[in-house]
């Protein structure tokens, strides 16, 4: 399973820049691939492409989304467990452990340290076992 | 490919400095779950008879659980194996951190090296690509340092396990050290890696690893956190240490409930039994000869779990766990941050060696951690020496002038430094008591208190003898966190396999004494079960719950697609056992040298104190063992038949 860029591509870059795991390769101004090997599903080049050139695992085009607008993980803190499930999780490495109040100690509860690096992927909400995140735009 | 393992293992040749992909059929994860599992599999036939565990042959395996990244809880465990130097059988060291998902997020499910490199290399493996690195800068450096050198180098996201200075100079209880000081201590592998001359193991993934059904294994982890979130307000620790004298006093017990450890180890950490296992008689004392008399209330007052939290600062967590039991302490020493110590170091550095200074225990326990060497093992080294330096075994010349006298907190930090350096006496001790034994000489043997050369770790078997047991018929001798009389209790496997003995409520102490089928039915099933676990990579701390409360089998099934009873998962935990034992057989083990010795097995019986009158005959339960494993009875070889269920 893999993301794909179909024919509208214009050799851009915008996806090679966005990949986290260097799947995305081609020339400036010519057609766009990905290697299906590295592809880890996330559709950050799906949401920063500009021409709607990639197509998800489904086959399904994606839609150009503004990065600004972007959904971010929230974490609520009396449902998290500090499990750190989530810091791994991360594809973009953009969260990181923070002492956080807790009447018996602080335990290492995530935060969005890098906001500007986030993908959007929301690996963290799909592995957290507790359901203690959720994606929401910045308001 | 399969649901919840990745398939795949990595086999690096440090001789001709090659990688390789090797496909694993879906036959073996069935067989041999992955972790310990996997390793067992293949370590068997790939490590040749007679192998030099320093040679080309042995070979070094980093594997993850079958569990880790689907979103089980207590799946964070990683597993280091290999022929150990220590014992000369099957090696095998867990550890948590975040290794184990990084493993699996470069998609292997374990990283095997065979062979030895030349000169020192690390290997990096970036998002499934492997690469072997020079070292050289980093050879002969700490394990914090190298830790930090190499996230620094590889981008600052990376996850490492390293060798240090013990590993380096071939310390038969070297670990391997990841995350800044928590190790995959025991068996001397660190050894193993220091003489293939691999620094370190750096790994930087993020691939995502592919469930059956991720609902059902998060609605699993929800119940189950439940019962982990359930804390109610405990004692302090000065009160909480008379629960240890209360359950020494009373003549009967009562059947233990994980639920009670839980609190404690969520409250303390491990931590949390320092007084108490001394008031009731599990924790060893002046090298297994003395009592609770000899550390009494106010002896073992200074490292109450209280007095150890005074230091820590945030609670650490590995990968998965909603417990908690780990902690980062901050003192005003030389190193300043360090992981808190944990109640194995503390009574081992302690109680052990007669040493109350708390300080000085925190600053050996960061000293073994950054050199990569056992804090169980060189507690129980130093405490040999100090009875061989009281019996006048080993005078003050041969300990290079050092006094090492009983409790000598100032001694104790010396000889620590000259065993990573292996410098005079150190050099000697530097390969643990039994090695050191030998070379000591006049009788010194009978005061090195190991099992198949491996030191016992602190829990004492005249208390609860299924320690002992586990300590002389397990692969790998010597090991506390595979099964006692207490774990029995705590696992609650007779709530979920047919077959298994419940035991009583309530019973009389003496009760614990008397080898009989149920005992040693339940110490076969701990193997079985720890197998299991070891194989899905999850914490023994998480299945002191009770299997009725951590959904073990259910995430498994969860996570694979299979749909195995839970009787099923214990034949294939029965299958590990027999691999790891048939390893130990092809390698010219004789099982029955793993005995624990004379004095921890309580013969003859201590005359005062907790377990006074207390003894048994450890071959007689281990022959016990042996029966009911199927192995043969009298010499513990595996085979067929028998009446193992």
């Amino acid at each position: 399973m893999s993301y794909a860029i179909g024919d509208r591509c214009n050799g851009c870059g915008a996806c090679t820049r966005v990949c986290p795991v260097g799947a995305v390769s081609g020339a400036k101004g010519e057609a766009h691939v990905i290697d299906a090997s590295l592809c880890i599903d996330c559709g950050a080049c799906g949401r920063i492409c500009p021409e709607g050139a990639i197509t998800d695992p489904f086959g399904i085009a994606c839609v150009f989304v503004k990065r600004t607008r972007w959904p971010k993980p929230r974490f609520d803190r009396r449902l998290c467990m500090a499990c750190r499930i989530c810091v791994d999780a991360c594809p973009a490495r953009c969260l990181v452990e923070a002492a956080g109040d807790d009447p018996a100690g602080p335990r290492p509860y995530p935060l969005l340290k890098e906001a500007k690096r986030c993908l959007a992927c929301g690996f963290c909400v799909q592995e957290c076992p507790v359901g203690a995140v959720a994606m929401a735009e910045d308001s | 490919m399969g649901y919840g393992y990745t398939g795949r293992i990595l086999n690096v040749d440090l001789t001709r400095g090659t990688t390789c992909v090797e496909e694993v059929p879906a036959e073996v994860y069935e067989a041999y779950l992955a972790g310990t599992g996997l390793a067992s599999f293949i370590l068997h036939d790939r490590i040749p008879p007679g192998a030099d565990p320093f040679g080309e042959e042995n070979i070094l395996a980093f594997v993850s659980g079958l569990l880790t990244g689907t979103g089980a809880l207590f799946s964070g465990r990683w597993m280091a194996a290999g022929k150990s130097p220590l014992t000369g059988g099957w090696g095998d060291a867990n550890c948590g951190g975040i290794l184990s998902p990084a493993i699996k997020r470069n998609g292997y499910d374990g990283i095997f090296f065979s062979g030895k490199s030349e000169g020192p290399v690390y290997l990096y493996v970036k998002d499934g690509r492997p690469e072997i690195r020079d070292a050289s800068h980093l050879w002969g450096r700490d394990t914090v340092e190298t830790e930090e050198t190499l996230i620094a180098e590889t981008g600052g996201t990376a996850t490492v396990a390293a060798v240090g200075p013990a590993g380096e100079r071939l310390s038969l209880i070297a670990g391997i050290s990841h995350e800044k000081g928590r190790l995959a201590a025991r068996s001397g592998l660190g050894a193993v890696m220091g003489a293939k001359r691999l620094k370190a193991l750096v790994l930087d993934g993020k691939r995502r690893i592919d469930v059956f059904d991720r609902a059902e294994i998060r609605d699993l982890s929800r119940r189950c956190n439940r019962w982990v979130r359930l804390q109610p307000p405990f004692l302090p620790a000065a009160p909480a240490a008379l629960i240890g004298t209360l359950m020494r006093v009373l003549p009967f017990q009562m059947a233990m409930d994980g639920m009670v450890y839980k609190i404690l180890l969520r409250k303390w950490g491990t931590g949390s039994m320092n007084q108490i296992s001394v008031e009731m008689g599990d924790a060893p004392v002046k090298n297994w000869k003395g009592t609770n008399r000899d550390w009494g209330l106010g002896r073992s007052y200074s490292v109450n779990p209280d007095a150890v939290a005074r230091f820590e600062r945030m609670k650490y967590h590995c990968y998965s766990c909603p417990l908690g039991c780990g902690g980062i302490c901050v003192d005003a020493g030389p190193y300043g941050r360090m992981h808190k110590p944990e109640y194995e170091t503390v009574i081992a550095l302690g109680a052990l060696c007669m040493n109350d200074d708390l300080g000085a225990i925190m600053h050996m326990n960061e000293m073994l951690n950054r050199a990569g060497m056992d804090t169980i093992s060189a507690g129980g080294t130093i405490a040999f020496a100090m009875e061989c330096f009281e019996n006048g075994i080993l005078t003050r010349s041969d300990l290079d002038g050092l006094e090492l006298k009983w409790g000598d907190s100032g001694a104790m930090i010396a000889l620590v430094e000259k065993m990573i350096r292996r410098e005079g006496i150190g050099d000697v001790l530097a390969d643990g008591s039994r090695a050191a034994a030998e070379k000591i000489g006049r009788g010194a043997e009978a005061l090195a208190m190991h099992a198949g050369g491996q030191e016992l770790p602190m829990h004492d078997g005249r208390n609860d003898p299924g320690f002992n047991v586990h300590y002389s018929v397990e692969a790998t001798p010597g090991r506390h966190t595979i099964g006692a009389q207490l774990y029995y209790e705590m696992f609650r496997l007779w709530t979920e396999v047919e077959g298994l003995p419940r035991p009583p409520l309530f019973y009389m102490k003496g009760r614990k004494y008397l080898p009989d089928e149920e005992k040693a039915l339940a110490a076969a099933a701990c193997s079985r079960f720890m197998n299991v676990a070891n194989g899905a990579g999850l914490c023994l701390f998480g299945l002191f719950l009770g299997v009725d409360r951590i959904p073990v089998f259910s995430w498994l099934n969860a996570a694979t697609g299979w749909r195995l009873e839970a009787g099923e998962y214990m034949e294939i935990g029965r299958r590990i056992q027999d691999r790891k034992q048939a390893f130990n057989i092809r390698q010219g083990i004789d099982p029955l040298s793993f005995r624990v010795p004379d004095r921890a097995a309580g013969r003859p019986p201590q005359t005062a104190g907790a377990n006074r009158g207390r003894g048994m005959d450890i071959v007689a339960w281990m022959r016990d063992y042996w029966r009911v494993s199927g192995w043969d009875e009298a010499r513990g070889t595996p085979g067929r038949g028998g009446s193992g269920r």
